[in-house]
């Protein structure tokens, strides 16, 4: 097989896993499976998913810089996560995904999940959140260049990411509890974290409103100045 | 045979005219401990990097460094990461993981390195750099200069052959400093590790060393044995600020021929070579006091309900257009008292006046409009755009007495240290202070830009600003206050002016102070000195 | 007692995943007493802190949980009464404590979780996994206090500087935002000083290891091993049907056959074996100390 063929059957691997695989495993799960079975089936799936990504990331062979870069990425959305109501962590990791690539920007979406979740609290959650920090960076690393040259387009990316996460993690507490995805309780879901959606959909705009711009300067300096 | 060979080494960074080095070459033996010294900007720092293929900067390249014979481009990725140590001046970025045990371990993970050759290094180099003690701790609990230790201790792990510092204890205070040396003395002497080091600290580094390098505009200066490079420099009045003081001494009065180094050789020298018929200098006038510009009355602070107070009832008063140093180790809460007089923390009891107003009577941020300003210890915490220019852009700039137009266009982070310096404080005036605060404003700077500092603050007090600063930088001190203060434990243990506080201090007072003690009164600068000793003559 | 800390990380990690994991999708009331007894046991002899404070919000959740169900759920035949024209069946309230069941017992496995598995244990679990997330975490740690520490310093600079013009709502916010933009650019230029020391330090040179200071003793292979065992009887006691349980229409009868009693009696095992060991290891050092 050519090395071109190669890369991209992995690639066509790579993205199959999250977006077509993941998500199909999930539906399967709650079609097919009866009683409780899905709960644990859509954790071993995003627990995989996150691990095939940790596990492609480091095939990769990525320089001491960047990875530094991620990390500091990393912890500034972690201290970002105690400013109350207001939280930036979407929007930073957006910008990783934009500015540093798509598996930047999934790494620092999902390790801001599991790290800061020593903080706020462990559960059966910390997959998913990381599952679903970590497509947003992804998703925004792959739409990187429309993403960079129009800020309505951000601006709709960040309204959509914030409204996505509480749609995802609201699938996953429905069916954690219930055992069963009930429309009625994911309705009921949906409306109690009314607030919380509106927070993280506001803090996506205003954060990426004011931080795109000298974000976008700061990174393209690192990459002019150390290579990056 | 020469461990490291430098040959006429020239270097240029990119979209840069002039180059940053050239033509260096010198030889450093195995065994050797030098010294490589030079002004800001002199090539230093580049020419180290030069040395070390993984953290060479980009740019265009000539001549050739060997180690051991082996132009280092043909070493191999190993030998060339691992037999060469390096180590640069600030602490807390160098360390790369959480714990002290993992940081330990890292240059060992990346040597491939299984786990239980891994505990076994890593227990002996604890062993050897005495921290056991803190073994289990995180990075982020330790002090600067532990931080410092464990940096050293995490690249002799790796057991290189040569070991580059790149000002290692810039940003420790003195105690530290001292420490981190006499630990690098004695890896060269007890295990012949060879060790390049650029140092401003020639008073304690100097004494030890075998060799030194002076670099000026990127060319070679001198090179050469410690003693007679020494001589061979000192009538350069560019270098002759960064040589310890009993040179400096020697070098002003012009007699006898062997040229002193440490402070038990200066003494000696003074005392075989000069009279004591005059025994001090005349006191100096203590001008009147004007009206106070701060005030303390027994304020007693602490961070937290159930922890220590870190100010334990100081009082003490700043009086209008003079300059007070105030000195003492590190947590001993100084900058916490700045902190308070900034407004920044209350004070749990007690009181603070800034120009005779109670400091919560200053309402909507009164207090930083044309009152006072606080220059922080990290310069960094003010620089938020893009170019000097556009930092510069609500400050007077005409009215600065010193210039940045040279640095109009350039980030804040290329400048360096010094520069940096300036353009906070170009920042922290753009409130046009009647009482400026300055947080250990000599961190990491060279004794000639230490000097061109002092010089800046002298003119702004001329311009008739009140200077509270705090250092433990005794010759700056003593250079530059008209008062002088003693911190211990949360207060003010005592003050007065200048020269009477260093010459009644025993140990923590300035080196030619040290000299002096016993044979002159009041000798506390080199100045000082060289005036008494020519007073008196030389010993017939 | 804290005897569990020293145990293996990936041994404790089976241990929580097989306990939890066992109660996450078994609706067997019988399994998730068990789970909620083991677990809370196991909390409240380790002494984790704000025990009242944590009680007291599980006794909440669940009873929340137990009521939410049947207020969506109208299927069962037992009506107890009739809410706005929606029966509330007898069936959806015990399905409901059911899963309050679970939902808090998994709440209260994960609080000790988290209390052995701290973040350089997770640090050696991703590390075996692949090594540079593993750094990664370990750098993010690093970073974390840093952080924190500067953008303190950052901000009172700030207001030392008198950047902070008036005392309202709107300049504080202007503020904190220019405060952190500010640390953005430090950390990251800051960065390039730990790249460099990553790479002065031979990163990327070869083959990685991961150091781990965790040894795998015979009390592990024991722990993992048990772990595994009962995990799996349980899970061949479910997969055979043994552990079926409907709640509607009507709650089944839990009969006393082999192949239940055979998953009861495991899952208990494996639900108080953290507390046995607990209790066993305090015993063991009382003994050891009445010696000397």
């Amino acid at each position: 097989m050519k090395p071109i063929r190669n890369e991209k059957l992995r690639r066509t691997v790579r993205y199959l896993v999250p977006f077509v695989l993941a998500p199909g495993f999930v539906a399967l799960g709650i079609t097919v499976f009866h009683e409780k079975r899905y709960a644990f089936i859509s954790l071993c799936i995003a627990v995989s998913a996150v691990a095939l990504f940790a596990t492609g990331f480091d095939k990769k062979r990525t320089g001491s810089r960047r990875l530094v870069i991620v990390s500091v990425l990393t912890a500034l959305s972690i201290v970002g996560r105690f400013i109350p109501i207001f939280k930036p962590v979407t929007a930073l990791t957006v910008l990783t995904g934009m500015y540093l690539g798509a598996e930047s920007g999934f790494l620092a979406g999902s390790l801001t999940a599991v790290l800061s979740n020593f903080y706020f609290g462990q559960g059966p959650w910390t997959p998913f959140q990381m599952l679903s920090w970590g497509l947003l960076g992804f998703l925004a690393g792959i739409l990187a260049e429309p993403l960079k040259r129009s800020r309505v387009l951000l601006f709709i990316y960040g309204i959509i990411a914030g409204a996505l996460y509480s749609f995802i993690m609201d699938v996953w507490t429905v069916v954690w509890y219930n055992g069963d995805f009930s429309i009625k309780l994911y309705l009921a879901a949906l409306v109690s974290a009314i607030p919380y959606t509106v927070s993280y959909v506001v803090s996506n705009v205003v954060f990426l409103w004011v931080f795109a711009k000298p974000f976008g300067e700061k990174l393209t300096r690192m990459h002019i100045k150390y290579g990056i | 045979m020469a461990i490291l060979e430098i040959k006429d080494l020239s270097f240029t960074y990119p979209k840069q005219g002039i180059s940053a080095l050239s033509g260096v070459s010198f030889e450093i033996e195995k065994g050797d401990f030098a010294l490589l010294c030079g002004a800001t900007g002199s090539g230093k720092s580049t020419l180290m990097r030069l040395l070390k293929r993984e953290i060479r900067p980009l740019g265009e390249l000539k001549g050739e460094v060997r180690f051991e014979g082996k132009s280092i481009d043909e070493l191999s990725e190993r030998d060339s990461a691992f037999r060469v140590g390096f180590v640069t001046q600030k602490p807390e970025q160098q360390t790369v993981t959480d714990k002290v045990w993992h940081e330990l371990a890292f240059g060992l993970e990346n040597l491939g390195l299984r786990s239980d050759e891994i505990r076994r290094r890593v227990a002996e180099m604890a062993c050897f750099f005495g921290i056991e003690g803190w073994f289990d701790k995180k990075v982020s609990e330790l002090s600067g200069g532990q931080k410092q230790l464990l940096n050293l201790a995490s690249v002799m792990v790796m057991q290189p052959d040569v070991l580059l510092l790149d000002e290692p204890t810039a940003q420790l205070d003195p105690i530290a400093a001292s420490e981190f040396i006499a630990t690098v003395v004695k890896l060269n002497r007890e295990l012949s590790l060879t060790v390049l080091m650029i140092e401003h600290r020639l008073e304690e580094a100097l004494p030890v060393c075998d060799k030194l390098i002076f670099l000026k505009d990127g060319a070679l200066y001198a090179f050469g044995e410690m003693r007679s490079c020494v001589k061979s420099i000192m009538r350069d009045s560019e270098f002759l600020n960064y040589l310890p003081a009993a040179v400096r001494i020697f070098a002003a009065v012009e007699h006898g021929s062997a040229c002193p180094v440490t402070v038990n050789e200066g003494r000696k020298y003074i005392e075989a070579g000069f009279d004591d018929s005059i025994k001090s200098l005349p006191e100096r006038e203590t001008p009147a006091h004007g009206s106070t510009a701060l005030e303390f009355k027994d304020v007693w602070f602490r961070y937290e309900r159930n922890s220590g107070d870190v100010l334990r009832g100081l009082s003490f008063t700043l009086w209008e257009g003079e300059i007070l140093c105030v000195l003492g180790g590190n947590g001993s809460g100084k900058s916490t008292m700045l902190a308070c007089a900034a407004g920044l923390h209350k004070p749990y009891s007690g009181r603070i006046n800034v120009f005779g107003k109670r400091i919560k009577d200053y309402k909507n941020q009164m207090l930083y409009k044309n009152c006072l300003a606080l220059m922080p210890q990290d310069v960094q915490t003010v620089f938020l755009r893009n170019s000097v220019r556009e930092e510069l852009e609500d400050c007077d700039i005409s009215a600065l007495p010193f210039d940045l137009a040279p640095y109009y266009d350039m980030h804040p982070y290329d400048l360096s240290g010094g520069q940096q310096q300036l353009l906070a404080l170009a920042k922290v005036l753009s409130c046009k202070p009647r009482l400026l605060m300055l947080d250990e404003p000599t961190k990491g700077l060279d004794a000639n830009t230490k000097a061109e500092f002092a010089a800046i603050i002298r003119k702004l007090k001329a311009a008739g600003v009140t200077i509270l600063c705090v250092t433990h930088d005794v010759e700056f001190a003593s250079q530059l206050a008209d008062r002088a203060a003693m911190f211990f434990l949360g207060e003010i243990t005592s003050c007065d002016e200048t020269r009477r506080f260093f010459a009644a201090n025993s140990f923590y007072t300035t080196s030619v102070s040290r000299m002096t003690r016993g044979r002159y009164e009041n000798a506390v600068t080199v100045e000082d000195a060289v005036a008494l000793l020519k007073l008196n003559g030389v010993r017939k | 007692m804290k005897a569990l800390d020293s145990f293996n990380p990936l041994a404790v990690f089976v241990y929580f995943m097989a306990s939890a994991g066992i109660a996450m999708f078994s609706m067997d009331p019988v399994i998730l007493l068990l789970s909620m007894l083991g677990a809370v046991t196991l909390f409240v002899i380790r002494r984790e802190g704000r025990q009242t404070g944590t009680h007291l919000f599980s006794l909440f959740l669940f009873l929340t949980l137990t009521v939410i169900n049947p207020l969506f759920q109208h299927n069962g035949r037992t009506v107890l009464f009739v809410l706005n024209d929606n029966p509330i069946t007898l069936e959806a309230l015990l399905y409901g404590a059911d899963a309050a069941a679970m939902v808090v017992s998994v709440l209260y496995w994960f609080r000790s979780f988290s209390s052995i598995i701290t973040s350089d244990k997770l640090l050696y679990l991703f590390g075996l996994l692949s090594p540079k997330p593993a750094l990664m975490i370990s750098m993010a740690l690093r970073f974390v206090p840093l952080f924190r520490m500067q953008a303190k310093r950052t901000d009172m600079a700030q207001r030392a500087l008198g950047k902070y013009k008036e005392d309202n709502a709107i300049d504080f916010i202007r503020m904190k935002l220019s405060v952190f933009s500010i640390m953005v650019s430090w950390a990251l230029e800051n960065g390039i000083i730990t790249a460099d020391s990553m790479a002065a330090r031979g990163y990327g040179t070869g083959r990685r290891t991961c150091f781990s200071p965790y040894k795998f003793r015979p009390q592990d292979a024991l722990l993992l091993g048990l772990s595994l065992m009962l995990a799996g009887a349980v899970g061949a006691a479910m997969a055979l049907g043994g552990l079926e349980f409907a709640f509607y229409p009507t709650v089944s009868k839990i009969s006393p056959d082999f192949l239940r009693l055979a998953a009861y009696i495991a899952y208990a095992l494996l639900s108080f074996l953290p507390a046995t060991i607990e209790i066993g290891d305090a015993l063991k050092w009382q003994y050891l100390r009445s010696r000397i």
